[in-house]
């Protein structure tokens, strides 16, 4: 086995460079340092003298040295510095393995191979620094407390306070108010007693409403931004959200309260009979006739008498007698009298309804008309399409016929079908918008008099201030005319 | 310390020949094949090390005239087996027939199948149904075959050269990553540069005579892969490689973020002994008798790549497995050394 002394002095040396290479980095550390500590003697030179500009230059030695003995002394593995030492001479870790293994029982022959490459290799190169030196980030910083202290040098000494430290709590005016006399003596000075502040109020857990604040600092103007946000009652309490969120504020509390919640998707553009209907629903609610209010009871009743006047509902009637009793103070009489008008006003709407050719419609007239010729003695549920024990299957039918009755559109005419948005027999709201198309089937979502009303304006406007084209003028006014002849 | 009753020079010599006989194989394969030093070297590498090899790329690259060539040069039995979706295991193995003596007595005797060979080319193996691919790889990790419960030795040294096709995924049976693992290396075969195609061009479209000849014997081999087991590895270098597959790891604690996030599985313990013995191979070709850490990032591509199990990210993201293992070994190294002082790093 070769001699193993060239290796083991290869990672001696590199162990030396990397404890120098160490005490520089360490040092610099410590440097850095004692610079900072330097700086208390030269703070307090006043008090210590000229040693304290030796006292400075200790802390500065002290530092730099012990940072360089610490590095140097810092413990370091023979394996590290061989590992090292391959990286630094690039010799693919072949001292550091054949250090490894030379001791070990396990070796192997190639082992012995493996020794005698590393040290021909090591003797072979010159032993050049292979550790880098590397500077501490704190070394950067070296100048700042190293200027500072010859900044203190070069200054007057600071004068330190004699006795006791002046009180340096807060100055209040009151202290400053006091006679010259009496502040003069530190010693006999009396130690301000910081004044009792009121303790914060915790506003109280409660249901509060956020309305607009409604200036308390004054009268304010329109538009005075600034107003809300002067001071009120509240400012001076600590926001309490945990009670708003415990209580909710009313909408959360609305939404506990089903039936009061507006219904968002009511047809709004229904019928002004539907509408009448929900009105005295609503106003009913369940009461007696002696229970609501003859004011709304009486307006319910106009909305009714002024609906009547387009057609002929025939319940004009009805509307006069209950008003007479409402003027009478009969309540009962004047809700009973209603009620007749509603049941008359409801069989209006049914009635138009069967113009629409839904449920009903003109089969359930001509049957109606069938079932007037075969006299009132009709069968019993002969209002559907097939009674019961009849149908279109042999033997079914009361025709002796194989094939039973003819069919009922026989002789009618194909033509006779409603044309969409064509005006029909039945009622004529103000609501029709006459869309066609796809846009037809879906109800219109607005009242169609009071938005045309609003758009004729806008349109007036729009064309006063020249939004419009001059050249359109005419052909917008005539559009808006157009919609009023239909 | 101890004396070894060989001389110094006898471990040298043999290290040498070593490098001889490495570079003289290499030599061999290189008058068929042009280019793909990096796959010639790491299929000697393979060989040597005692493991398999499986080579993927696409159809035309020369794989299998790789492996032929290699048997050519190599003084050891050859097969190869085409894998096909109705190949069955028998067909690898062998099966017993039954044959009938002069006396009219008949008797079962078993029929060697094409898996008995020192060197097996078993191409486009991922072709086969799942059934035959795992009577091979039985072979492969086990040395030996058991038919109707007799365990025949396949002869050593056994050495599989598989080939797949990494695009023509229709029809296939891609092998699943525990079969995967039976592999030492798996290598990607790269289309050949310019002057390698140009190369390619001149020797394959002219009359030209290129005899192979047989370098090395099977016993030879075997010595060989002996030798390897020998090289001594420094345990900080050994560190190394135990850190770079625990990085691949995306479970353990100190894996880098590449792998936390596209990782789905990490390299087997396998792995790690594919990577040193890949080393140790590595390093006596380059006439060294350790192993250092520039043999284990050398090997560290062909032992771990089809050991590491991209994730659904990883899949989604596209991300390259090989750039993955750079990663990883920078992460190892730098965990090697991040509670080390300045100095020492």
């Amino acid at each position: 086995m070769p001699d193993l002394t060239i290796l083991q002095r290869a990672v001696a040396d590199v162990s030396r460079q990397i404890r120098v290479r160490r005490a520089e980095f360490y040092g610099l550390r410590g440097l850095f340092g004692g610079a900072v500590v330097a700086l208390l003697p030269l703070v307090l030179r006043d008090s210590l003298g000229w040693t304290g500009f030796l006292w400075a230059g200790v802390c500065l030695a002290a530092g730099a040295l012990a940072g360089a003995v610490a590095g140097f002394l810092m413990p370091l593995a023979a394996g590290e510095a061989a590992r090292l030492a391959d990286r630094g001479y690039s010799l693919q870790d072949r001292v550091a393995t054949a250090l490894e293994w030379a001791d070990r029982p396990d070796r192997t022959p190639l082992v012995e191979a493996l020794v005698t490459d590393a040290v021909a290799r090591v003797q072979a190169m010159t032993g050049r620094r292979i550790i880098p030196r590397r500077i501490p980030r704190e070394a950067r910083f070296v100048p700042v407390p190293l200027a500072l202290g010859i900044a203190l040098v070069l200054a007057p000494a600071i004068p330190l306070p004699q006795g006791a430290l002046s009180n340096l709590s807060g100055a209040r005016q009151d202290d400053e108010e006091k006679p010259p006399e009496r502040a003069g003596s530190l010693e006999s000075q009396e130690r301000p007693q910081a004044a009792k502040r009121e303790d914060v109020r915790r506003a109280e857990v409660q249901e509060r409403t956020f309305g607009p604040r409604a200036g308390a600092g004054g009268a304010t103007q329109p538009g005075d931004i600034s107003a809300v946000f002067k001071d009120t009652s509240l400012a001076g309490q600590t926001p309490d959200f945990n009670a708003f969120l415990k209580k909710g504020d009313d909408r959360i509390r609305m939404l506990e309260q089903i039936d009061r919640l507006p219904d968002l998707q009511r047809d709004f553009t229904q019928s002004q009979q539907r509408m009448i209907f929900q009105k005295a629903k609503a106003l009913r609610g369940g009461l007696k006739g002696d229970q609501f209010s003859p004011d709304k009871l009486r307006e319910l009743m106009r909305e009714m008498e002024r609906l009547g006047r387009k057609g002929d509902p025939g319940y004009q009637g009805d509307l006069g007698e209950g008003m007479e009793a409402l003027e009478q103070g009969q309540s009962d009489r004047a809700m009973e009298a209603m009620e007749r008008a509603l049941n008359k006003l409801r069989a209006m709407e049914e009635k138009g309804r069967d113009g629409k050719g839904l449920r009903g419609g003109r089969e359930d007239e001509r049957r109606g008309a069938r079932r007037g010729e075969r006299g009132p003695g009709g069968a019993p549920g002969d209002e559907g399409d097939w009674p019961e024990g009849e149908g279109s299957l042999p033997g079914k039918g009361k025709n002796p016929n194989r094939k039973g009755d003819p069919s009922q559109r026989l002789n009618t005419n194909p033509f006779d079908v409603g044309v969409e948005g064509q005006a029909r027999s039945g009622r004529k709201d103000g609501m029709d918008t006459n869309l066609v198309g796809r846009g037809g089937n879906v109800p219109s979502r607005l009242q169609y008099m009071g938005v045309l009303g609003q758009y004729r304006k806008q349109m007036e406007e729009d064309i006063v201030r020249e939004q419009v084209p001059r050249d359109y003028h005419g052909q917008v006014k005539d559009y808006f005319k157009a919609l009023d002849e239909k | 310390m101890p004396q070894f009753p060989t001389p110094p020079q006898t471990q040298e010599q043999r290290v040498q020949e070593f490098v001889a006989d490495f570079q003289t194989l290499r030599g061999e394969v290189r008058k068929v094949i042009v280019g793909h030093d990096d796959v010639i070297t790491h299929v000697l590498i393979g060989l040597f090390a005692g493991g398999h090899v499986l080579l993927e790329g696409v159809p035309g690259l020369g794989k299998t005239l790789l492996i032929k060539t290699l048997s050519e040069s190599l003084d050891l039995s050859f097969s190869r087996i085409q894998f096909t979706p109705d190949l069955m295991p028998g067909d690898i193995m062998g099966t017993n027939i039954i044959l009938e003596d002069e006396e009219g007595r008949k008797h079962f005797q078993f029929q060697r199948g094409p898996i008995f060979a020192h060197i097996l080319l078993a191409d486009e193996v991922n072709r086969a149904t799942p059934k035959t691919q795992s009577a091979l790889l039985e072979g492969m990790q086990e040395g030996a075959v058991t038919i109707s419960g007799t365990a025949h030795p396949l002869p050593q040294p056994f050495f599989v050269l598989a080939t797949q096709n990494p695009i023509e995924m229709e029809g296939t049976y891609p092998l699943p990553e525990a079969q995967l693992d039976r592999f030492l290396f798996k290598l990607r075969v790269q289309y050949p540069a310019l002057e390698d195609l140009t190369e390619i061009i001149d020797r394959t479209t002219q009359v030209r005579e290129v005899s192979v000849q047989r370098v090395m014997t099977g016993p030879r081999a075997l010595a060989l892969r002996e030798l390897v087991r020998e090289v001594p590895i420094a345990s900080h270098v050994r560190d190394l490689a135990a850190l770079i597959v625990l990085a691949s790891h995306p479970q353990w604690e100190r894996a880098p973020e590449q792998t936390r996030r596209f990782v789905r599985y990490g390299a087997s313990p396998r792995g790690a002994q594919a990577l040193v013995l890949g080393a140790k191979v590595r390093a006596l070709s380059e006439g060294r008798y350790n192993v250092s850490v520039e043999d284990l990032r050398a090997m560290a591509l062909p032992a771990l790549r089809h050991r590491i199990i991209l994730n659904f990210e990883g899949e989604a993201e596209g991300v390259d497995v090989d750039r993955l293992i750079a990663n990883i070994i920078e992460a190892a190294e730098n965990l090697s050394v991040t509670e080390k002082e300045v100095f020492l790093r």
